[in-house]
């Protein structure tokens, strides 16, 4: 009776401990994981979150940069993290919805993860060479058609969005474009300034610069409407791919473990995030739409982006054999 | 001409108000400091102190972040040359001949001969940034990657030169470093190589972690494995100040080595490791006396020194004309000009004047205070000599560990600190040379990258190698180079000639 009188006392106080902690939360400092190198375009989203929630919980945020195969070294610990709400995640769609399919990880993006919101977004833009007869979206399809593998195009390297929105595109129009990897994004932005290779599909941050500069020309963006950074630039949808939709976010990811009651209290400190002058103007700065999501909207939105990519990695695979 | 002037002129202006000093010295005495640290490098210091920089206004952040970057170009030479542990990787090739000139008495006359070429390849890398950089930056716009490729493998035939002992052992070290250089994740497939399945090692070795290792903690252990030969004979120390021989000595190494490293620091990838290892190289190469290199030749500190330096100045070009970073500190600069609201960009010189020329304008100043800082130093660093080894080699230890550390922190990159500190008591033991190890491991990666990409982009043809003339040219030379190592008669005969 002793026995089970203090087990239920220790039950009693373990679970008063749970509640308690989610209530008090957060009492003390909180971790949010940059799985990028520190002066990133993530890193920079993840230091005005940072600073936003400070001001919000009144409480320190501590941004560590765990940089490490593409997002999946930081991505990866914040999975394995204790669920108290101390650890959080600046995940990115390359390693959430990219990555676990097309290569392996040891989280699974929906079942290790308790999604928050998506903080940020930001669209690739479709920019070419200025020497280059090609003015439009419908002169870039008619002119790799004429020259299948002629066109070239850099990436950040094979396991990224700048790789996949192009492999998505070839498939969805039927061209047929040679793939040139560099070391990440910006040498590949580089790489379409100098006339190394062709094109690329390059975030927003990087090419906007070079747009306003006319060191290279933007056909068109990625993302599903009309970006606000470059208005009168159309959308691959509107013109040559019907449906046609590839952008990146940030958002904030807790371990799959973290009661539901922080996850709300954050999710209110990040729904006021998205409505703050200051913020929507840091962001714009590095080429990026400020955003809300419920953890129900960002969770259908990541299972929609795996089956996505899964289905075009199916059909590349299908082509080879 | 005169437009520069007076946009100058401006920049001295916006760089010389008393809070921009101030934040100019902070940055610079900050950067010595992380110079002098073994492992505690740019990137780390300037990410840890990027959000402090938020409440200040852009120019003056930026002026400090600079500063703690070409700032730790100097400070790197000091425990490479006292303790022979490079506080920086542009540092390496600093203490084969730095330490030997330490060991023989001249410590302040190798700093000293350091901290003056330094100045004087900063101010004119700076110089170069003002009056040439559009132009310059047009320029790198040229190479391409086959051009890339022959200049990586000039470095490599080069790397050869570096060593002092048989050019047998060189090439195996090259090799041995190549292979390190391959681990990781293969950017045209995606496929993880060498990794063992470890996911910290898919974006490859840590370069931190294998200089730490190599010439950091196995240098302490060696010494700790013999207590006669690394006391200097204290008695023996000469005066800090160098003779006006030693001087005239090292002025063709200073201007070589700068012009080197001006060249170097504007091709992106390039940058101030390999100036200062081409440096060494072509000094070795052009002495009349080639035998002194290893054994204390003021050239192999002087050249070296002034090429990170100027290196340092100038590859900020390609970032502020083009809002290209070419390597990981110019990223984490873009991203502190993004957290203050600049967009870096092409446009940025004729949109941020007073960011553009009020920086060049501090990189003068900052130089300026640098050596003033670091003169006066050079006489405590080398007292420094005088802490008992016992207590001065944990300290070492304790501070590499942290320098590795704080790149990724990571405690995997501390693991593997620890075996490449075995490897390199190994190497040490059969007295291979880990230098040219180093510059295999540096140049491996680039080389299959620009190899590979050219061959992409020419759709197969390896013609192209020979068909542009920056790639053809660069190959000739490595050509050249090769058949002179490789065929001692004719070198030696080559001296003989040179001699009449």
């Amino acid at each position: 009776m002793k026995r089970i009188l203090l087990a239920a006392l220790l039950m009693g106080t373990g679970l008063s401990a749970t509640v308690a902690s989610a209530q008090e939360w957060p009492s003390k400092p909180i971790k949010l994981v940059v799985p990028y190198a520190p002066g990133g375009y993530t890193d920079a989203v993840g230091r005005i979150t940072a600073r936003f929630l400070e001001k919000e919980l009144s409480q320190t945020v501590i941004v560590e940069n765990r940089a490490g195969g593409g997002g999946i070294v930081g991505s990866d610990l914040v999975s394995k993290s204790p669920g108290d709400g101390y650890t959080l995640c600046v995940c990115s769609v390359g390693a959430i919805s990219i990555a676990p399919v097309a290569q392996t990880t040891s989280y699974d993006p929906l079942k290790s993860f308790k999604p928050i919101s998506v903080v940020s977004t930001i669209p690739q833009t479709v920019i070419v060479n200025p020497s280059l007869p090609i003015n439009s979206m419908e002169d870039l399809v008619k002119y790799a058609k004429a020259n299948p593998g002629k066109l070239t195009y850099g990436s950040s390297g094979a396991g990224g969005l700048m790789y996949f929105s192009v492999a998505l595109f070839d498939a969805r129009v039927g061209t047929k474009m040679t793939h040139v990897p560099f070391k990440g994004g910006s040498p590949a932005t580089a790489a379409v300034v100098s006339g190394e290779v062709n094109l690329s599909f390059t975030n927003m941050t990087d090419a906007l610069p070079q747009i306003e500069a006319n060191t290279v020309r933007a056909l068109a963006v990625t993302s599903a409407s009309r970006s606000e950074f470059l208005p009168k630039v159309a959308t691959v949808a509107e013109t040559v791919s019907p449906g046609y939709a590839v952008e990146s976010w940030n958002g904030i990811m807790a371990p799959a473990s973290t009661p539901d009651a922080i996850v709300t209290k954050i999710s209110a400190a990040l729904k006021k995030m998205a409505a703050d002058p200051e913020v929507k103007k840091n962001m714009a700065v590095a080429g990026a739409s400020t955003v809300f999501t419920t953890p129900a909207e960002y969770t259908a939105q990541i299972g929609k982006e795996v089956d996505q990519w899964r289905t075009l990695l199916k059909e590349i695979s299908d082509k080879k054999t | 001409m005169i437009d520069v002037f007076a946009a100058l002129g401006h920049g001295f202006s916006v760089a010389a108000t008393p809070l921009n000093l101030v934040f100019c010295l902070l940055g610079a005495v900050c950067g010595t400091l992380i110079g002098v640290l073994p492992g505690l490098g740019p990137v780390a210091t300037i990410s840890l102190l990027l959000p402090a920089t938020y409440a200040l206004d852009p120019i003056g952040a930026i002026i400090m972040l600079a500063g703690i970057y070409y700032g730790a170009q100097y400070g790197g030479s000091t425990t490479a040359i006292l303790v022979n542990i490079p506080g920086e990787s542009t540092s390496v090739v600093t203490a084969i001949d730095g330490y030997k000139m330490a060991q023989q008495g001249r410590a302040g006359e190798a700093l000293a001969i350091a901290a003056i070429g330094s100045f004087l390849a900063g101010c004119f890398g700076t110089v170069v940034i003002a009056l040439l950089g559009p132009p310059l930056a047009l320029m790198t716009q040229k190479f391409a990657s086959p051009d890339y490729f022959s200049l990586m493998i000039l470095g490599l035939v080069s790397a050869v030169v570096l060593a002092n002992g048989s050019p047998f052992r060189a090439v195996s070290m090259i090799f041995l470093g190549l292979l390190l250089g391959m681990v990781g994740m293969d950017i045209n497939t995606g496929e993880a190589r060498m990794t063992f399945g470890l996911i910290e090692l898919s974006d490859g070795i840590n370069f931190v972690a294998l200089v730490m290792g190599l010439f950091g903690v196995a240098e302490v252990i060696s010494n700790l494995e013999n207590k006669f030969t690394r006391i200097v004979n204290h008695s023996k120390i000469n005066s800090i100040w160098p003779s006006l021989k030693v001087l005239r000595g090292a002025w063709g190494a200073i201007t070589r080595g700068t012009l080197i490293g001006t060249l170097f620091g504007i091709l992106p990838g390039g940058g101030a490791t390999i100036a200062s290892f081409s440096s060494y190289a072509l000094e070795k190469r052009v002495s009349k006396t080639p035998e002194r290199f290893g054994n204390g030749a003021i050239e192999g500190v002087a050249g070296p020194e002034s090429a990170n330096n100027a290196a340092a100045q100038t590859s900020f070009v390609p970032l502020l004309t083009m809002g290209i970073p070419t390597s990981a500190t110019m990223a984490l600069l873009v991203g502190a000009l993004t957290l203050h609201g600049i967009a870096p960009g092409p446009t940025i010189i004729s949109r941020q004047p007073d960011l553009f020329w009020g920086l060049i304008a501090s990189m003068f100043i900052g130089n300026a205070m640098l050596v003033i800082i670091n003169l006066p130093l050079i006489g405590l660093w080398v007292r420094l000599l005088n802490v008992p080894y016992r207590i001065l080699y944990l300290v070492i230890a304790v501070v590499c560990a942290i320098g590795v550390y704080s790149v990724n922190n990571s405690s995997f990159d501390i693991y593997m600190t620890v075996g490449f500190t075995a490897l390199g008591y190994i190497l040490r033991k059969l007295d291979a040379e880990p230098a040219p190890l180093l510059m295999g491991f540096v140049l491996g990666p680039m080389v299959e990258e620009n190899f590979r990409r050219s061959l992409i982009t020419s759709h197969g043809d390896p013609m192209v190698f020979l068909q542009r003339p920056i790639s053809l040219v660069l190959l000739l030379l490595s050509a050249v180079l090769l058949i002179s190592i490789v065929m001692p008669s004719i070198s030696r005969r080559r001296q003989e000639v040179f001699q009449e």
